[in-house]
């Protein structure tokens, strides 16, 4: 018994978990906008492109979080551009966007050795999380948070219906540029725990989980939120166990809980899904 | 308040609408509609109705002229809730986790405050013009789990909880069965009466004389607008259909003398358009109409 609460003794452990747990329930809230938007591949964009802000920052001495959230924003600007300006697919305008600054992020991080450490930046490690990047992180998540649950609403409208809501006098390109930097500023968060790498699942996962179980976005924001945090937590916790990776437990955790909603969510599950071809067919 | 106290006009002056193609869908269009009317638009397909509704939302912009609403810009009069607007065809994802009570909530996000939290008021009036269109008994469907029609009448309930003074509606009675087309009428009459300017596209000329005040014909261009029998004439109709309407003439059909006047007319979803014999238009109720009929009845010196 007393094992169990032996990850609880370690003040790192303690810091691991409330941090894993706060971002994962932001990058959960995101994540349903990001899922319905259609904007996946955008979050794993954004985070491979943060990589030359971060070596930037270092060397400008500024928070390693200005320099990446600045590089996001300015990638995904970039993609805007590009599309704007090419009838390239998106698909291709993010897979040549997001590329450029990632390489030119590993070229920074080797030509100007640092501090920071590339596995670092790609794997995560929340274990060694400093007091100023929890503040940084602290700020972001309370930032994101206040913002999404204010306008929470507009922004659903706009993912839905962007013609409406201009039509009712939404400034759209405002709330488009709003949905990208929350999406820049949670990736630089995720960053932390689960690195460049697995971002994209936590900005994802749980809004797909979410979106099999409701139909309701509002009820589809608690439910991704929750689980959210849940894996977030538990992940952190489970991995002092496993003495594995805290990124890859929070994220095979978050796949395990998609898998079981895939299957048995009550209306769009598998399983109900048969069951309802079953009772037509009886009838 | 203001917004009440201004005289109510949408005034279309010498707009030219060119699309990123090179296109130019509109050319030279002028016509100005005042307080408490329905008006109708009509043309062939491609003719630009849709493009003209999209420049009045100022969704396109204009190359030349400009579109005045009760004399401000379009981007004023869309902040003050003035203008609801239903595409002819909704671009949205199906799939959204959003209900039908949802959806016609949005559109009353411009009444509400900075959260968007409903009051009591947002939810009767969304309970109000589910009823008007008969889907009160979907209100718990997600969205994509209706069918055409059903759709179609949802995104009309919400352009009318936005209660704006000015509707703008392309083709909302396509894919409607009769019986909601008549109830959605019946509401546009009532809004007429309270002075709101309504601009609907129809393909479906015999309904139009029923209840549009004025009509716009356009074709390209703005062929003729103005009151209803002035405007939608056998001449213009011809000259803005170029002869594809179809065509029923009685006396080369197999209707007699004997048959008199009591010949019925079925259609299963437009109503027929019947001019008279000097081409004049003729109604299908005379109730209500008794002047006219009076008039007619004069010129030929029964
Ligand atoms: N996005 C677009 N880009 C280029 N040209 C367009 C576009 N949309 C419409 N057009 C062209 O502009 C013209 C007017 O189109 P519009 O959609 O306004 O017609 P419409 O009167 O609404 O027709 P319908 O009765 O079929 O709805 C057509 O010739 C059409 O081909
Ligand atoms: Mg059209």
């Amino acid at each position: 018994m007393t094992d169990l609460l032996t990850p609880f003794h370690y003040e790192y452990m303690v810091k691991a978990i409330l941090m894993s747990g706060l971002i994962g329930g932001v990058c959960a809230f995101l994540s349903c906008f990001i899922t319905l938007k259609g904007w996946s591949l955008m979050g794993d964009a954004l985070s491979h492109a943060v990589v030359p802000g971060v070596s930037l920052a270092w060397m400008l001495g500024l928070p390693f979080s200005v320099g990446a959230f600045i590089a996001g924003i300015l990638a995904a600007l970039g993609m805007g551009w590009v599309k704007n300006n090419s009838r390239l697919r998106e698909d291709a305008v993010i897979g040549v966007v997001f590329t450029t600054f990632f390489a030119l992020g590993l070229l920074l991080l080797t030509l100007y050795p640092s501090n920071l450490n590339l596995r670092t930046i790609i794997f995560g490690n929340i274990l060694a999380i400093s007091d100023p990047d929890i503040l940084q992180v602290l700020v972001i998540s309370v930032v994101s948070i206040l913002v999404l649950g204010l306008k929470w609403k507009d922004l659903l409208l706009y993912c839905f219906d962007e013609a409406h809501a201009r039509s009712i006098g939404l400034n759209t390109r405002f709330l488009h540029f709003l949905l990208l930097a929350l999406l820049s500023a949670t990736a630089v968060a995720a960053l932390q725990t689960v690195g460049a790498c697995l971002v994209v699942a936590m900005l994802v996962t749980p809004g797909a989980t979410a979106y099999l179980l409701t139909d309701r976005f509002s009820r589809m924001l608690l439910i991704a939120t929750l689980t959210g945090v849940t894996c977030g937590v538990t992940g952190a916790y489970v991995s002092y166990f496993l003495n594995g990776s805290t990124g890859g437990c929070i994220v095979v955790l978050q796949t395990v809980v998609f898998l079981a909603a895939l299957i048995l969510a009550p209306k769009h599950g598998l399983l109900a899904a048969r069951t309802q071809r079953h009772i037509a067919s009886a009838l | 308040m203001q917004a009440s106290s201004t005289p109510l006009s949408v005034e279309v002056a010498d707009i030219t609408v060119a699309y990123t193609n090179g296109n130019i869908a509109l050319r030279d269009a002028s016509f100005t509609l005042l307080s408490g009317t329905i008006c109708a638009l009509v043309g062939v397909n491609g003719s630009g109705k849709s493009t003209l509704f999209k420049s009045i939302m100022g969704f396109l912009k204009p190359a030349k002229g400009q579109v005045r609403i009760a004399g401000r810009s379009v981007a004023e009069a869309r902040k003050s809730k003035l203008v609801a607007y239903v595409p002819q065809s909704e671009e949205v994802d199906w799939s959204f986790p959003v209900n039908v009570w949802d959806v016609v909530m949005m559109g009353r996000y411009g009444h509400m405050n900075f959260m968007r939290i409903p009051r009591q008021e947002d939810k009767r009036v969304v309970l109000e013009c589910l009823e008007r269109v008969g889907m009160t008994a979907f209100k718990d469907r997600q969205i994509g789990e209706l069918s055409g029609g059903q759709k179609k009448r949802v995104f009309l309930a919400r352009a009318l909880a936005q209660k704006g003074r000015i509707m703008l509606l392309d083709e909302p009675f396509t894919g409607v069965d009769v019986q909601t087309e008549t109830a959605i009428i019946e509401l546009l009459r009532a809004l007429r009466q309270e002075g709101h300017i309504i601009l609907v596209s129809t393909h479906n000329l015999g309904s139009v004389p029923e209840f549009c005040d004025q009509v716009v014909l356009i074709n390209r261009t703005v062929l003729a607008y103005g009151p209803t029998d002035r405007v939608f004439t056998e001449k213009n109709l011809t000259e803005a259909f170029g002869g594809v309407l179809r065509q029923f003439h009685f006396e080369h059909s197999t209707i007699q003398e004997h048959d008199g006047r009591t010949v019925k007319v079925l259609t299963d979803d437009e109503r027929p358009l019947v001019f008279g014999k000097d081409g004049h238009l003729e109604y299908t109720e005379r109730q209500g109409r008794e002047e006219l009929v009076k008039e007619r009845a004069k010129e030929v010196g029964e």
